[in-house]
C-alpha cells in the first residue's frame, strides 16, 4: 500500500479502533490503515485477563485477550492493513497526519478520513494532590494490573487501594488471589464508584474492607511506602479532625477515574467537550473538523467494552462512507444539553435524520428520578448512578417533529414519585 | 432458622436481600429484591455461587512471560483461591493455541483450565 492511497486511517487498535476498522472495511473503503503504538494488536484488553467482555457485544462472557483475538482474526481476514510500534505524532486540521516509528521513520498521511480511537488513561497522584513524601510503591490500577497480568510483577505485598473504580476493584480479587493481602479499599464517595458486579465478586467474595466517605491524606515511607494515613471525611469530602488511623502497607495503587486521551485531538484543532473530556461529536461520531471521526473511550468513558466496540463501528462506517462520497451532507443541527443531574451526554448534537442512542452520564446518585428529554423522552427510574451509563434510544420518527423547530434538548434528572 | 444476605447484580439498583433459611438448608423467605429475575438469580446465588477463574501461568518465554488462562466453566467461589494455588505449578510450553486444555478437571470441578491467548514461537 502507497501511504498516499489511504481511505479511512484509524489511530488506535483497542476495542474501539480495531472495530472501527473493521466496520470502515465492511462498509466499503479499500485502503483501511490502522496505526498502532504498541507492538501488537489489541490495546489494554491483553492486561484484562478477567472475564465480562462481550456478554452483549457476542453474548459471551469472555476475557480481554479472547475478546480481542476475535477482532485480530477478523482485522487480519479482512486484509487491513496495520502498522505496529507506529506512533502518530501529529494531525493537522486538515487531515494531514505525521507518525513516526524505527523502521520507516517519520510517515506522512493524508486520509480521506480519520478515525480517532486513542483511548482514555488513567488519573493519576500527581492529580489528586495527597500530601506526604514520594516513595516507590504508588501505582495506578492499571500499570499494576500490566505488572501483574502481563510482565509477571507482584507490585508488593501489603495493598491499599485509594478509588473503588472498577479496575482497582479488579486488581482486589486478582492480588487477593496471588496471595498478597489487599487492606483496605478506600472510597471518599458514599457508594462504590464501580460496577455492582465488581463490587460484590471483587470485594465481598474475598471479604476485602471497604471504607467509603474516607480517603488518603497522607503517604508516608522514604524509600519504599511504609503506611498511608486515612480519614473519614464530611459532606464537602473534607477529612474530619480525630479520624485519622495509619494502615501499614508497602503499596497504593490509585483507581481514582479515566480520562480520554486527546492529545491528537486538541492538535487537529477539533472541539473538545469537558464535561465528557472527549471531542464533540455528531450521531455519526464526526467531530467538529470534517472527516475526522471519533469513537469508544476517547470521546467519554464507557462502562463496558461493547460499547466502545458498537460505538467505534459507528465512527468507522461513516467514515468509510465520507471516504467514498467525500459528502456526508448537512450536520446536526440539534444540540443535546446537561441539564439537572446530568454530567454529560453523548452525542452532544444530532440531526434528528437517524435513530440514535444516547449516552447519559449521571452526576450522582438519586433514587426515584425520571430523566426527561426535551418532550420526546421520558422515563422513571428507581435509582440513577455515576457508575451507571444510561443508554436511550430515540427514534428517527420521534426525533423528526423536532426538525426545523427545536435546537436544543434538555436532557434532566428529576425526583419523581413512583408508584409502589 | 439462619439468614443469609446476598447482593443482586442483575441492575445498577444492586437490591440487597435477605434468605431465610429452613434446617434442610432450602430457602424459606426472601426479602428485598424488586423483581422475579433478582428473586432467582439470588435463589441461585445461595445454592451455588459460582464464578468463572481468571488467571496466568508462568511461559517458558522470557519475551512473554504469562499465558492468561480461565475455566472454561464457572467454578464454586470456594474453589478459587485453592484454584490460583493449583495453577503456580504449571508453566506452558509454546505452541498453545487459544482455547487450548492446560489441565482437565482443575479441583475435580468438572472445569479445564484453557488458554486464552494465543503463545507462539
Amino acid at each position: 500500500m502507497k501511504y498516499s492511497d489511504v481511505d479511512v486511517a484509524v489511530i488506535g487498535s483497542g476495542p474501539a479502533g480495531m472495530a472501527a476498522a473493521i466496520k470502515a472495511k465492511e462498509e466499503g473503503a479499500e485502503h483501511v490503515l490502522i496505526l498502532e503504538r504498541q507492538e501488537q494488536l489489541g490495546g489494554l484488553l491483553h492486561q484484562c485477563v478477567h472475564n465480562g467482555f462481550g456478554l452483549l457485544y457476542f453474548g459471551q462472557d469472555l476475557t480481554g485477550p479472547e475478546y480481542a483475538h476475535r477482532f485480530v482474526e477478523k482485522v487480519r481476514d479482512l486484509g487491513i492493513e496495520v502498522l505496529l510500534e507506529t506512533m502518530v505524532i501529529r494531525i493537522s486540521g486538515d487531515r494531514k497526519l505525521t507518525a513516526a516509528n524505527s523502521r520507516e521513520g517519520t510517515i506522512f498521511l493524508r486520509p480521506k478520513s480519520i478515525v480517532l480511537a486513542m483511548g482514555c488513561r488513567e488519573r493519576s497522584r500527581g492529580q489528586l494532590s495527597i500530601p506526604g513524601t514520594r516513595p516507590a510503591g504508588i501505582f495506578t490500577a492499571g500499570t499494576a494490573q500490566r505488572l501483574v497480568n502481563v510482565e509477571g510483577f507482584i507490585p508488593g505485598r501489603k495493598v491499599v487501594i485509594l478509588g473503588s473504580g472498577d479496575i482497582g476493584m479488579i486488581m482486589a480479587r486478582r492480588l487477593t488471589l496471588e496471595g498478597v493481602e489487599v487492606k483496605a479499599v478506600v472510597e471518599i464517595l458514599p457508594y462504590i464508584g464501580g460496577l455492582i458486579r465488581n463490587e460484590v465478586q471483587c470485594l465481598y467474595d474475598f471479604h476485602i474492607p471497604i471504607l467509603l466517605e474516607h480517603t488518603v491524606i497522607q503517604i508516608h515511607g522514604e524509600q519504599r511506602v511504609k503506611a498511608v494515613t486515612i480519614a473519614k471525611v464530611d459532606k464537602n469530602k473534607r477529612p474530619v479532625d480525630g479520624t485519622e488511623q495509619n494502615i501499614e502497607c508497602d503499596t497504593l495503587l490509585l483507581s481514582v477515574g479515566l480520562i480520554p486521551e486527546n492529545e491528537l485531538s486538541r492538535m487537529a484543532g477539533v472541539d473538545l467537550d469537558p464535561l465528557a473530556g472527549g471531542p464533540v461529536v455528531d450521531e455519526r461520531r464526526e467531530t467538529s473538523i470534517p472527516g475526522i471521526f471519533a469513537g469508544g473511550n476517547v470521546v467519554h468513558v464507557h462502562d463496558l467494552v461493547d460499547d466502545v466496540s458498537w460505538e467505534a463501528e459507528i465512527a468507522g462506517a461513516w467514515a468509510a462512507k465520507l471516504a467514498q462520497k467525500g459528502d456526508l451532507g448537512k450536520k446536526g443541527k440539534i444540540i443535546l444539553r446537561p441539564g439537572r443531574n446530568i454530567r454529560s451526554i453523548v452525542p452532544q448534537t444530532i440531526s434528528g435524520q437517524n435513530d440514535v442512542t444516547l449516552y447519559i452520564r449521571i452526576k450522582e446518585m438519586e433514587e426515584k428520578v425520571q430523566l426527561r428529554i426535551g418532550a420526546i423522552y421520558n422515563q422513571a427510574f428507581r435509582v440513577v448512578k455515576p457508575s451507571e451509563i444510561i443508554k436511550v434510544n430515540l427514534l428517527q420518527k420521534e426525533l423528526n417533529s423536532l426538525r426545523g423547530k427545536t435546537t436544543e434538548l434538555i436532557a434532566e434528572c428529576e425526583p419523581f414519585d413512583l408508584p409502589a | 432458622m439462619i439468614e443469609e444476605k446476598i447482593i443482586c447484580i442483575g441492575c445498577p439498583l444492586g437490591c440487597e436481600t435477605t434468605l431465610k433459611i429452613g434446617d434442610q438448608a432450602e430457602v424459606v423467605k426472601i426479602t428485598g429484591y424488586k423483581c422475579k429475575e433478582g428473586r432467582q438469580y439470588v435463589v441461585e446465588e445461595y445454592r451455588s455461587p459460582v464464578r468463572i477463574f481468571t488467571a496466568t501461568i508462568l511461559t517458558e518465554k522470557s519475551a512473554r512471560p504469562l499465558l492468561p488462562v480461565r475455566t472454561d466453566r464457572p467454578i464454586l467461589k470456594s474453589k478459587l483461591k485453592e484454584a490460583a494455588l493449583t495453577l503456580v505449578r504449571f508453566k506452558a510450553k509454546s505452541p498453545v493455541r487459544i482455547g487450548q486444555v492446560i489441565l482437565p478437571n482443575i479441583l475435580n470441578t468438572g472445569a479445564d483450565v484453557i488458554a486464552t491467548d494465543d503463545l507462539l514461537d
